[in-house]
């Protein structure tokens, strides 16, 4: 199989040099914000005569090689000024833009020359970007603004419960999302089991849902890529930048390191409600623990013009406790290297190391006590990656690398200390290596017609030193499987392989000027896998490698979309359908053992899986009223033998409907306002039909044995902010505002679960449940700062 | 596995004053299933009355009295053939049975039990498992981290018993624990072993038990032992499928929230003599060896607090 990539690739470098044969010249460069130096991801750098363009890339940088002249170039990008140039271009040139934001005022918001209809244009579909500056306006839980809690108000995302762990991506589950943080994926995105991300809005630049449509570059994960990259550093001026919050506060400062070469910004949150608590606590009480930090970090050099490096890095840790410790967090450092070969070979290499860990502990207080109990788990990986894109012409953007990724795997190791002796409960490391190769071209056949396509072809090791857990396969589908053998495999040795073919392929159609039609199909392999039945994802969850009896996941996307604008691209829409087809989806046995068990693989059932819907977006992008609708209709189903009688059932996630807007009121003076509104439909939930005693307790039993037999109520929520601008922030420089926002506005009482149990004072009565999250109006005030 | 059970009810607690959760009673109506015989046959070979209780199933949400099953003959065979037989003296479903000493249940062999109810006739076997003695019985100081809900102090003693798994993988055992005469009977303290650990493959046979069991016997964070307190424990052998019912009894017992899992029906063996009979039966028949450790809290004599 590795012989057709090969062959596909040269194929692609043919067509290439059989379009370069006339004298053109090459104009490449970066484009930057003029006002702090961060490169811009996705400007548009178009030719109006020729109707020739480009985008730049993740790192700002951009190439167009076109046959020499004199051409008028303008650059544009949402919510910056365009900007046009003419350039003689009879030589290969090297320019670099500086755009500035716009919006200052009222009045350069409605100067907008330059058309917006890169959402139509351009070939990517399934793909929703969302401004920080948007995501900074829209109301936050407790007034804490968050990555991923907004963008679950785009088409397409869900989860399960308001305040659940991860997000769920066109009927996905949360482990097929790839979640990146400058490109290190990041295992367990959220704090406080959910409730607020990882991601700390003040060096955050750019968030990017890939939902379908996954260009080649990407794999790894079965659903989405939520590609968030993180700020480079004001290469200007030191800047300090903050806030003061209900839950936690921030502080971020960045500054040059070196004139005009390097910048770099550190940025710290810690969360406080512990600290404010902590005086009407009694005695015993001050010993306990309740918080999170994080601390993130990114430094960016350029040698020359042609080498940029770049370090970034993340460390983050929730840490709960009292007589006993639990703590849990993310760990990730990326290092960048950007070399220009020449205008129009440009290379980034990533080098990256993440890890999540967790540990709990009996008694944190007591380091030599006789009897004690700690329990740690981890995933930790390693990965080299480089990236080329080879800007060939003017049609043709091929992009072309490669990914090693090394897992080890720590599933959970308890040590008892009992009597003063130590026994170790735990199971043995996991190791495996993933690797892939992929090419892609982006190809503009015409002026209507562009496609991309691509192929990747990864491949996967499960290697030793560890145990091959051999099972009996002949038993009752749907139960624990019972163990035959385990086979032993030392340090390195191969215990099982596995390789998938990943095709991708994206068309554009241009219908007129604004409006297109797209198409885009991809298959993407899951090779590591999070083993959670929960309704949500707890922290404990524990992310295990495909194996000799866990296959790796395969997904099957097809998405057709409509892309409309309107009003001189006030006004965005797009419908769009998919279909995604899903194998060797992890499902569990009746009541499976998750944790610290060396047979988990037993207790592990695999089914099919099928989500389908439909989007309908539309967002108005300028004015003094903006925001957007989405509504979903969707449908996610499973089908595995020994559950359900093996037909097709609501998975976990199902959502029929979901309905999310967005708006805000910005008249671009002291104060402003937004809105959301979401409506959801419920999750399924199962529940028993019957009851029977047993030693004096109600014990429920479902007759039909279903799963997901009933669907909880719908969610809806409304929630409001009021931005207050001041001029001066503190020591009467900068600037600053205050947020005031309220969640849940109407007190609604949305179930994030519900579930039967037995009465708490007679276990002999049964009840049913509803337990909601946030169960009353949610005000709060933040100070926000810049200086 | 237990940690989870322990630790994500203990988080979600914590994080209920911070976050502004709320459970609260609704009403649900979920389609009815059939109407089941119900097997309760809980035997050890103790030389005191035992019991085996037959009832019947009803809807999730019925809350009337459960009806006995009446007119069962009920017989529990040891693996010679003899046959012991139950009796429903008072008309209410137990079904009663007083062994003489030694007569009744044999360590290693297999004792069948038989049931013939409305004409459907069941049965069920289960083998006689080893239990190791339990040598001591000691406590603790220990203070609660907070106040307790029923006004009892918040200092007082942490008991633990020591035994040691009998060498051999695949021993599995039921702490059950009474404080002054009272059983802890809620199902979400319901403690199980498997050697001497928690579960299968975690190498712990033959071990001591590990301290999560052995401390098992106290009632959780707001009921702990006090002067004076009579501590009973009683570690019963049961067969493996016996642990894995009782594993499934507490979680489906305590199982809902943020962190709930699929709810999954208990197991049962009891079968219908008649394989294709759509009668069947839920329940559960165990039989067990009993060993029984009994002290008094005295305080003079607790460890002091670490």
């Amino acid at each position: 199989m590795k012989k057709q990539t090969g062959k596909f690739f040269i194929f692609l470098l043919f067509i290439s040099f059989a379009a370069t044969s006339q004298e053109k010249f090459t104009l490449s460069g970066y484009v930057k914000d003029v006002s702090n130096g961060e490169g811009l991801i996705g400007v548009t750098v178009y030719n109006p005569e020729t109707k020739l363009g480009t985008q730049t890339n993740v790192y700002g940088f951009y190439s167009i090689t076109l046959p020499s002249g004199s051409y008028n170039f303008s650059l544009s990008y949402i919510g910056y000024k365009p900007l046009s140039r003419k350039i003689d271009l009879n030589t290969n040139l090297v320019v670099n833009f500086e755009l500035s934001e716009e919006g200052k005022t009222l009045n350069e918001v409605v100067i907008t020359a330059k058309k917006e209809d890169d959402n139509v244009r351009n070939l990517e579909m399934s793909v929703n970007k969302v401004e920080m500056k948007t995501i900074r306006k829209m109301p936050a839980l407790l007034g804490e603004v968050d990555v991923i809690r907004s963008i679950q108000f785009l088409p397409g995302v869900s989860s399960v419960g308001e305040g659940a762990s991860g997000f769920n991506v066109r009927g996905g589950a949360i482990d097929q999302n790839l979640v990146l943080m400058d490109e290190a994926p990041v295992y367990n995105s959220s704090h406080l089991f959910g409730f607020f991300s990882v991601f700390n809005p003040d060096v955050v630049k750019d968030v990017k849902l890939i939902k379908g449509g996954i260009p080649a570059t990407y794999g790894g994960r079965v659903s989405s890529i939520l590609d968030v990259r993180m700020k480079e550093g004001n290469s200007k001026k030191a800047e300090f930048t903050g806030g003061l919050g209900t839950i936690f506060s921030r502080f971020a400062y960045e500054r040059p390191f070196v004139k005009d070469k390097g910048s770099f910004i550190v940025a710290l949150r810690r969360s406080y409600i512990d600290l404010l608590a902590k005086p009407f606590l009694n005695s015993d009480l001050k010993g306990s623990k309740f918080y999170f930090y994080d601390f993130t970090a990114k430094a960016n050099y350029k040698i020359d013009n042609k080498n940029t490096v770049f370090l970034s890095g993340y460390f983050g840790r929730d840490v709960f406790g009292a007589d006993f410790g639990f703590n849990w967090g993310n760990a990730t450092t990326t290092f960048r290297w950007n070399h220009v070969f020449n205008d129009k070979l440009f290379l980034n290499t990533t080098v990256f190391y993440s890890n999540y860990d967790y540990s709990l502990d009996s008694d944190t207080k007591n380091e030599n006590d006789q009897d004690s109990f700690e329990w740690k788990s981890n995933i930790v990986n390693y990965s080299i990656k480089p990236d080329f894109n080879y800007y060939i012409n003017t049609k043709n953007t091929l992009s072309f690398g490669g990914q090693v990724i090394y897992y080890s795997f720590n599933p959970g190791k308890a040590t008892a200390v009992s009597g003063g002796e130590s026994q170790t409960i735990g199971l043995d490391g996991k190791y495996a290596v993933e690797s892939a190769v992929y090419v892609g071209n982006e190809q503009k056949i015409n002026e209507k017609v562009s496609l991309s396509y691509g192929l990747r072809y990864s491949d996967y090791h499960y290697l030793g030193k560890g145990n091959a857990v051999i099972l009996d396969e002949s038993g009752k589908p749907g139960e624990r499987k019972s163990v035959k053998d385990v086979k032993t495999y030392g340090k390195g040795e191969n215990i099982q392989t596995y390789g998938n073919l990943e095709p991708r392929f994206a068309l554009n159609v241009g219908l007129n000027n604004s409006s297109s039609l797209k198409l885009s199909y991809n298959r993407l392999a899951q090779y590591i896998h999070l083993l959670s039945n929960t309704t949500a994802s707890s922290p404990l969850d524990v992310w295990t490698p495909s194996s000799n009896n866990i296959k790796p996941q395969l997904s099957d996307q097809v998405a057709l979309g409509y892309f409309k604008n309107f009003a001189d691209n006030e006004y965005e829409s797009s419908v769009e359908v998919y279909y995604k087809s899903l194998q060797n989806q992890i499902d569990y046995v009746r009541n499976a053992d998750l944790l610290l068990n060396p047979y988990v693989e037993a207790d592990l059932l695999s089914g099919q899986g099928r989500a389908y819907g439909a989007e309908f977006y539309i967002k108005k992008n300028k004015g003094v009223f903006n925001g957007w609708i989405s509504y979903t209709l969707a449908r996610t189903e499973r089908k595995v033998e020994g559950l359900n009688n093996f037909e097709w059932f609501p998975s976990r996630i199902d959502k029929l409907h979901n309905l999310s807007a967005v708006l805000i009121y910005d008249p671009g003076k002291k104060w402003s306002f937004s809105g959301n509104f979401s409506f959801a439909s419920g999750t399924p939930a199962s529940f028993p039909t019957n009851k029977f005693e047993w030693q004096g307790v109600a014990l429920p039993h479902n007759y039909y044995d279903e799963r997901n037999n009933y669907r909880i109520p719908a969610s809806h929520r409304l929630d409001l902010s009021a931005t207050r601008k001041n001029k001066h922030a503190l020591f009467g420089k900068g600037e600053s505002e205050w947020v005031f926002s309220v969640y849940n506005i109407y007190n609604r009482r949305n179930p994030f679960s519900v579930y039967v149990r037995q009465n708490e004072d007679n276990p002999a009565i049964t009840e049913a449940i509803r337990y909601s999250v946030f169960a009353s109006v949610l005000p709060a005030v933040t100070y926000n700062f810049k200086f | 596995m237990n940690f989870k059970k322990i630790i994500l009810p203990i988080l979600s607690l914590a994080l209920t004053p911070f976050f502004f959760s709320c459970e609260d009673v609704i009403d649900l109506s979920v389609k009815d299933g059939v109407e089941q015989l119900v097997v309760d046959a809980w035997l050890t070979d103790e030389n005191s009355v035992q019991t085996i209780k037959l009832t019947l199933s009803q809807p999730y949400f019925d809350n009337s009295p459960v009806k006995p099953a009446l007119g069962a003959t009920v017989i529990v065979f040891e693996e010679d053939s003899t046959a012991h037989t139950f009796t429903d003296k008072n008309n209410d479903g137990n079904y009663s049975f007083t062994p003489v000493k030694g007569s009744f249940l044999k360590l290693g062999k297999r004792h069948a039990l038989y049931i013939k109810y409305k004409n459907e006739e069941y049965y069920s076997i289960s083998t006689l498992p080893r239990v190791p003695k339990i040598d001591s019985l000691t406590y603790e100081e220990f203070r609660l981290p907070i106040a307790p809900e029923n006004g009892k102090p918040r200092d007082g003693f942490l008991a633990q018993f020591y035994a040691k798994d009998p060498v051999g993988e695949g021993d599995t055992y039921w702490v059950k624990s009474k404080k002054n005469g009272k059983e802890r009977n809620l199902p979400s303290q319901i403690s199980v072993a498997y050697d001497a650990g928690f579960s299968p493959g975690s190498k712990s046979d033959g071990l001591l038990f590990i301290l999560p069991v052995r401390q098992s016997i106290n009632g959780g964070f707001d009921d702990i032992f006090y002067d004076k307190d009579t501590i009973n424990v009683e570690l019963r052998s049961i067969s493996n499928e016996a642990f894995y019912f009782l594993l499934q009894v507490r979680q489906e017992s305590s199982n809902g929230g943020i962190f709930g899992t699929p709810p999954a029906n208990i197991p049962t063996n009891i079968f219908t003599l008649n394989s294709s009979s759509k009668n069947k039966a839920l329940g559960f028949f165990a039989v067990s060896s009993v060993s029984k450790f009994e002290t008094i809290v005295d305080k003079s004599k607790a460890k002091p607090k670490q």
